[in-house]
């Protein structure tokens, strides 16, 4: 049997491997977590500031609003399944005319609150410092057991829609031959980029909390 | 903690905050002005960073002119970054806004960072039986001159197949289209020269991929395609197109299959003989409402084709070909995904040969052709016994195909996506005197075979391609 077809795709299908990465080893950093009780509730303490690069603090001065999403869950750790979960969803924006920050912030539950800020810091700081930032009700967990935090934060988020829209107009405009078949021998290529900007989020980051033994109460 | 718990915050804690979340994140509406989000009048647009791609091609796209107000939310700018991102023209694009001249009024910047747009369709590569070796290559240049045209050319070459009389395949195509649009319609055209040998069986059981046992029909193929498409909707597309060949086939002086016990047949080569012309019509109908074109993980993706033939195309060839495909996408819960495609195929006429449904194009275990060109006289495997073998060129065609995919990895370096996925399906392909033949059996009513394939699909930097071994497993001994 002659044939390059082996060849050709095991040296493709080592090169692929060689840079590949399996979503699942791409495991968050564990980051200390101020973790506090008060009023009955589980409260959480965490700087997300390092979500903003250096020129993503100068956009903050495009004039158009920023966003930042952060998520936050507790986990069990020996369950797959989140006992609570939380987030608080930031918006910045730049007057160019009165040259100052505003920040809007809202959480889970409905609250709202709006802040100015004078320099990017503080703008940053408000969207990504978790201060006290309360996760769950105490009687969600249950004392002897270990738990820990995932805290995924992403900063202008595009909804799923428009992702998916925009993901169908990429798949679009490659004109193809009526004529005869574009496939090839050992596989087919679709002549669309996908620009790795066009991603749920500008950026994301995940770390996951220290765990710790919830006390008795 | 390195168990399964880690894994499955990530895959969670997507779909667990997006119930919550109350404000939406961009795009999902246009935005409303308020006092926290100043709005602002824009007194002029610059463009920067553009060396190659006209200015007037970015600001059609942005959609925004001078004396438009804008709010510092407004969703036609995540919008408008998106369309110009979308082109695949640019790494990055950012608009952003300067103080203007008066209180109130803002320049809007476009900043652009331009990449290279000539990317590659398709590698050609491969042996058979028949022939020795053939390989070629498709490109596009999808910025030309910086005016947003696509401009792609491809060829395809092979040695002399074994089969008798049978001429080496040498195959170009040309194509081009506007400027890719969300909106609006997208003119596209395409050029194909072609000459080769298609393969006929003379002698021989079904099954037997020996050249010896084919003759060869020498075809040369010339001509073009002018196409027209519109989205209707979010999910809809419309495409139109006109079709014109000049086809010159030369039949081999042996006419007739030798079946054996002294009996033959007549070789039905399923093209006209000498000059002929071909036009056609087709309409074409795209329902996609998948979540990534290449890499989906949910929704579905359905495609009605209709395309005829008739004298009033100045066609000697008079058939009307309707094909529809389907696919279904299902997530499941550890981020793997399952699929089901389906295709649905039949055909009333005289098409030639090259038009009606082939075997290897359905048949993911055989090498499907280049630009209409076969180099192959292998059969389908024939796993359930049934009369698929001797199958072809025909013109009734369907397949089921159930398909698992697991992602593998994201955004790291050159390969920034890829899924390892494996399909296997049933698929049939008869011919409508087949199927009312008297006194035949089922399997030979409606000769079916199975199929299957295992492969990697990558996005990269430089387009997204599928690498499959399907066709390497089909030609295993087995």
């Amino acid at each position: 049997m002659r044939s390059l077809v082996p060849f050709a795709a095991v040296t493709t299908l080592a090169l692929a491997a060689a840079h590949a990465t399996p979503t699942h080893a791409q495991e968050p950093e564990e980051r200390k977590t101020g973790v506090a009780r008060r009023d009955g509730r589980l409260l959480i303490s965490l700087g997300l500031q390092d979500l903003f690069k250096a020129q993503d603090a100068q956009r903050l001065l495009s004039g158009f609003t920023s966003r930042v999403l952060v998520r936050v869950a507790v986990f069990r750790v020996d369950q797959p399944e989140p006992v609570a979960q939380s987030m608080r969803h930031t918006e910045i924006v730049y007057d160019l005319w009165d040259e100052k920050f505003r920040v809007r912030r809202f959480e889970a539950g409905g609250k709202m609150e709006t802040r100015a800020a004078a320099t990017a810091g503080e703008a940053i700081d408000l969207a990504t410092a978790l201060t006290a930032f309360p996760i769950a009700a105490l009687d969600r967990l249950e004392p002897g057991i270990t738990y820990r935090l995932s805290v995924r934060a992403d900063l202008n988020p595009i909804s799923q829609e428009l992702l998916a829209d925009v993901r169908r107009w990429l798949a679009r405009p490659s004109p193809r031959s009526r004529m005869g078949s574009g496939e090839s021998f050992f596989g087919s290529f679709v002549s669309v980029f996908v620009n790795p900007r066009i991603d749920e989020s500008e950026r994301q980051l995940h770390v996951v909390s220290q765990s710790w033994v919830e006390p008795a109460r | 903690m390195r168990s399964p718990t880690l894994f499955a915050l990530l895959v969670l804690l997507p779909s667990v905050a997006q119930a919550q979340l109350s404000p939406a994140p961009v795009g999902s509406g246009a935005a409303q002005p308020d006092e926290f989000a100043p709005s602002y009048t824009i007194e002029r647009i610059e463009v920067r960073g553009n060396h190659k791609t006209r200015t007037d091609l970015i600001l059609r796209e942005v959609a925004l002119s001078p004396g438009d107000t804008v709010t510092a939310d407004d969703a036609r700018v995540e919008r408008a970054r998106l369309h110009l991102l979308t082109l695949g023209y640019f790494l990055d694009a950012r608009l952003s806004m300067i103080k203007g001249e008066r209180r109130g009024g803002a320049v809007l910047v476009i900043e652009v960072e331009e990449r290279g747009t000539i990317i590659l369709n398709a590698v050609y590569l491969g042996t058979s039986e028949a022939t020795n070796v053939w390989g070629g290559l498709d490109v596009s240049e999808r910025n030309l001159l910086g005016r947003g045209l696509t401009l792609g050319a491809g060829f395809v070459s092979s040695t002399r197949p074994q089969v008798e009389g049978a001429k080496p395949a040498l195959a170009f195509a040309l194509r081009m289209a506007g400027p890719p649009r969300p909106r609006g319609l997208l003119l596209s055209g395409s050029a194909l020269f072609s000459q080769g040998s298609e393969f006929f069986r003379a002698r021989g059981p079904a099954s037997e991929p020996a050249p010896a046992d084919f003759v060869a029909v020498n075809l040369r193929r010339a001509g073009g395609v002018l196409g027209v498409g519109a989205v209707l909707s979010r999910t809809a597309y419309l495409s139109a197109e006109g079709r014109f060949e000049a086809v010159h086939a030369e039949l081999p002086t042996l006419l007739d299959r030798d079946l054996g016990q002294g009996q033959s047949q007549p070789i039905a080569f399923l093209v006209r003989e000498g000059s002929s012309r071909l036009g056609s019509l087709a309409l074409t109908l795209d329902f996609d409402s998948r979540s990534d074109p290449v890499l989906p993980r949910a929704g579905r993706h359905l495609v009605l084709s209709v395309e005829a033939a008739t004298p009033a195309c100045a066609s000697q060839y008079t058939f009307v070909k309707v094909t529809a495909q389907g696919s279904l996408y299902f997530p499941l819960s550890v981020g793997h995904v399952f699929g089901v495609h389906g295709l649905l195929g039949g055909l009333v006429g005289d098409a030639p040969y090259f038009d009606r449904f082939f075997v290897g194009d359905l048949n993911l275990l055989l090498p499907p052709r280049a630009f209409g060109v076969n180099f192959s006289t292998q059969p389908s495997r024939d796993f359930l016994g049934t009369a698929v073998a001797d199958h072809r060129y025909d013109k009734l065609a369907g397949r089921l195909l159930l398909e698992y995919a697991v992602p593998l990895w994201r955004r790291h370096g050159l390969f920034y996506r890829g899924d390892a996925f494996a399909a296997f399906g049933i698929f049939a392909l008869t011919d409508p005197d087949d199927v009312s033949r008297h006194g035949a059996s089922l399997g030979q009513r409606l000769p079916a075979d199975l199929t299957a394939d295992l492969g990697l699909r990558l996005d990269t930097y430089i387009g997204i391609f599928t690498l499959s071994v399907a066709n390497a497993l089909g030609r295993l001994p087995l």
